[in-house]
């Protein structure tokens, strides 16, 4: 199977075209734009249970991935990130490492890729809005979007940046979470944290940043008067 | 100081390179990433009335508050990356002692630390609290770094234009307004779903935005949970 | 008319010449700028030749939708001054592209009432009516035919992606700007079972079969929606 990345870096989307049936790809749920009817979709449990039932508890995502399957060749799937935004591919080799933001994860393909949700460092990267790291080890392609555009940053020696705008790094960094010196998330959900990374390698960002954009929204929403005995 | 910015006209980033002791001044939220070296100090500017409280209130709610940061390359030279909240282009101006610029409160990114933004000037106090909007006036030498909400138009104006106010991202001194319903009538404002508009007239240099942040937090406002209180 | 698209493929936004006396009708709302002399007042759209009975019924659907925070089906008509500059700049509220389509009186495109931007001439954009259903869901599909001649605008959220169809073709729907040709569709949840229906995190999907063509957008706003949840107060 192939796949095409449309329209980068302006709202992209990818297309996968199934060369034999059989051929599957697992998807994040609600990534899915369309499909050629023949494709049979299975919905399944992800991994890393307990962080996804307390995700689903906050309200927002599923607990869910869904695996998407060729019956005949020429088959496609049209698969897009919810962010307004960029959306990658890297192809991993065997046991090679990628470390990736939770909700930038979109889809993967190779059955032999392993993606860990409840690895030592998982927890703690981000400012508790259920989001963590996930620690994806090859061989097999992942897809991953961003909100922004994505802005690779080779390190080599030390960098900071702010933990919300992280999508993802390379193995050779290692990191070190501490709050913000600045006026940040006073008033955000967040907590303003930055992370300083040392060592050599890639580090992906994304331009913008979604709990500012969260932030920006909350005045848009219908208030309701929680009834209460006054 | 030296402003280059990336990933036009989609998701701009700015990369401000400064020389040692040179001072960035930007919006509170901007920053992205920044040298190890690179010191950080706070400084709010803030608007409108209530005291603390109200201050608080104000900026939770997502307000008239605005708040900045300073920040300086200590001992070698530095970088500082700076975006906005939402997708767009962004733009650097030249601000010179002869004119002063206006620039809508959520288009501010950046500028360079001596020049002077004004919150509660005169002329604008009023009128847009309803649409949460405000300006700032600023005044003084050196490049000042703008975001726009989608793509930006850059117009020399020379006569009339009748402008919807959240699509403005800045304008020079030079330039009168007036500010008015869109519509005649209170049915029709309700209806036609256009706020305020901006008469602009004289000369001056105008920036606008291809998106209005006003209508797309509405949009999307419409469908997420209700908040509780 | 004369009408150019600039700023796209990310933030489309339509400029428009009116020569005197020619009309363009636009979403509310869709007002960036415009010249002095253009003047601009607020209809119902009830589409062109509706009768008594279809503008009552519209005025009653426009109104809870607004109500309810959806689009609302009132529209602004600008119309060109007798002399003088005649510019008027329209803009969607969300992010993405802007198409012309060009309706010759005997084809009809099918749009998603959010993607409807502004049209001319005769183009009459008739609600299809699915129901109370219809009315008070939040992620309601609210379908526009759009008939007549004249120039009409549609918008996208995201890249707009044409795909040609023959055959079976599913599309979730918060992704479906406009369809044009042979073409017909059910409605129903994304496959998967009973399990995928309520669980899988997609939402409703359209099957479609026959021959057309299928206007799709890579972004859709219950997706942002979905995603920024969890990051609320």
């Amino acid at each position: 199977m192939r796949h095409e990345i449309l329209g980068s870096p302006d709202f992209t989307s990818a297309r996968i075209t199934f060369e034999q049936a059989g051929e599957s790809c697992v998807a994040e749920s609600g990534a899915m734009v369309a499909r050629s009817g023949g494709i049979q979709m299975k919905t399944a449990m992800r991994g890393g249970l307990l962080a996804a039932a307390k995700r689903k508890m906050l309200g927002g995502e599923s607990l869910f991935q869904n695996t998407f399957t060729a019956t005949a060749a020429g088959q496609e799937l049209l698969l897009a990130p919810a962010p307004e935004g960029d959306l990658q591919s890297r192809i991993l080799q065997p046991n090679e490492p990628f470390f990736l933001q939770s909700g930038a994860y979109v889809a993967h393909m190779g059955d032999a890729l392993n993606i860990d949700t409840s690895w030592g460092g998982a927890k703690g990267f981000f400012s508790g809005m259920g989001l963590f790291l996930l620690k994806i080890v090859g061989p097999g392609t992942v897809l991953y979007g961003s909100y922004g555009a994505i802005h690779a940053v080779e390190v080599d020696g030390s960098y900071i940046c702010d933990t919300d705008h992280i999508v993802g790094f390379t193995s050779g960094l290692t990191y070190n979470i501490t709050k913000f010196g600045g006026f940040k998330s006073l008033f955000l959900s967040g907590e303003g944290l930055v992370c300083h990374f040392s060592g050599r390698g890639t580090l992906l960002l994304q331009t913008r940043n979604p709990p500012s954009l969260a932030n920006f929204l909350e005045r848009y929403r219908r208030v309701e008067k929680s009834s209460s005995n006054d | 100081m030296q402003i280059n910015i990336k990933y036009r006209p989609t998701f701009a980033l700015a990369e401000v390179q400064l020389q040692p002791g040179e001072m960035v001044r930007a919006e509170s939220g901007a920053m992205v990433s920044m040298s190890s070296h690179v010191q950080v100090s706070t400084d709010a500017t803030m608007g409108g009335k209530g005291g603390l409280l109200g201050m608080l209130k104000r900026a939770t709610l997502g307000g008239e508050s605005f708040f900045t940061n300073r920040f300086t390359a200590a001992g070698a030279p530095g970088e500082v990356t700076l975006a906005p909240t939402l997708a767009g282009d962004m733009v650097v101006h030249e601000l010179t002692a002869d004119h002063a610029l206006f620039i809508q409160g959520s288009s501010f990114v950046a500028c360079q630390d001596g020049i002077s933004l004004d919150t509660k000037f005169q002329g604008m106090k009023g009128f847009f609290s309803g649409e949460n909007l405000f300006f700032l006036k600023a005044t003084g030498d050196g490049p000042v770094v703008l975001n726009a909400f989608g793509g930006i138009e850059t117009l020399d104006l020379d006569g009339e234009l009748v402008v919807d106010t959240g699509h403005v991202v800045a304008f020079t001194s030079g330039l009168d307004y007036t500010v008015t319903k869109a519509s005649k009538g209170w049915i029709d404002s309700f209806l036609s779903g256009e706020g305020l508009v901006l008469n602009f007239s004289g000369r001056g240099r105008l920036w606008l935005q291809s998106r209005n942040p006003g209508a797309y937090g509405k949009t999307v406002g419409a469908l997420l949970p209700a908040r509780k209180e | 008319m004369e009408h150019v698209v600039e700023h796209g493929p990310a933030f489309a936004w339509l400029r428009v010449g009116l020569a005197p006396g020619e009309t363009i009708q636009a979403e509310a709302g869709a007002m960036v700028r415009r010249d002095v002399g253009v003047g601009m007042d607020t209809r119902l759209n009830a589409g062109y030749a509706a009768g008594f009975f279809r503008k009552i019924m519209a005025f009653f659907v426009a109104l809870v939708r607004k109500m309810l925070g959806g689009e609302t089906l009132f529209v602004n008509t600008f119309t060109g001054p007798a002399s003088g500059s005649s510019e008027v700049v329209l803009a969607p509220s969300l992010s993405g592209q802007i198409v012309h389509h060009k309706l010759d009186g005997r084809t009809q495109l099918i749009v998603q009432a959010g993607s409807y931007l502004a049209s001319t001439g005769s183009i009459d954009t008739k609600l299809r009516w699915g129901g109370l259903r219809m009315l008070l869901s939040r992620e309601g599909l609210f379908l526009l035919e759009c008939t007549g001649q004249g120039d009409l605008f549609i918008t996208s959220y995201g890249d707009i992606i044409p795909v040609q169809v023959d055959g079976d073709y599913v599309v979730d729907t918060g992704h479906m700007v406009a369809y044009e040709g042979n073409l017909d569709f059910t409605v129903g949840g994304a496959g998967g079972g009973l399990k995928g229906l309520f669980l899988s995190g997609e939402g409703l999907v359209m099957t479609f079969r026959g021959t057309g063509t299928l206007y799709l957008q890579s972004r859709n706003v219950q997706g942002l929606v979905g995603w920024l949840t969890p990051m609320l107060r």
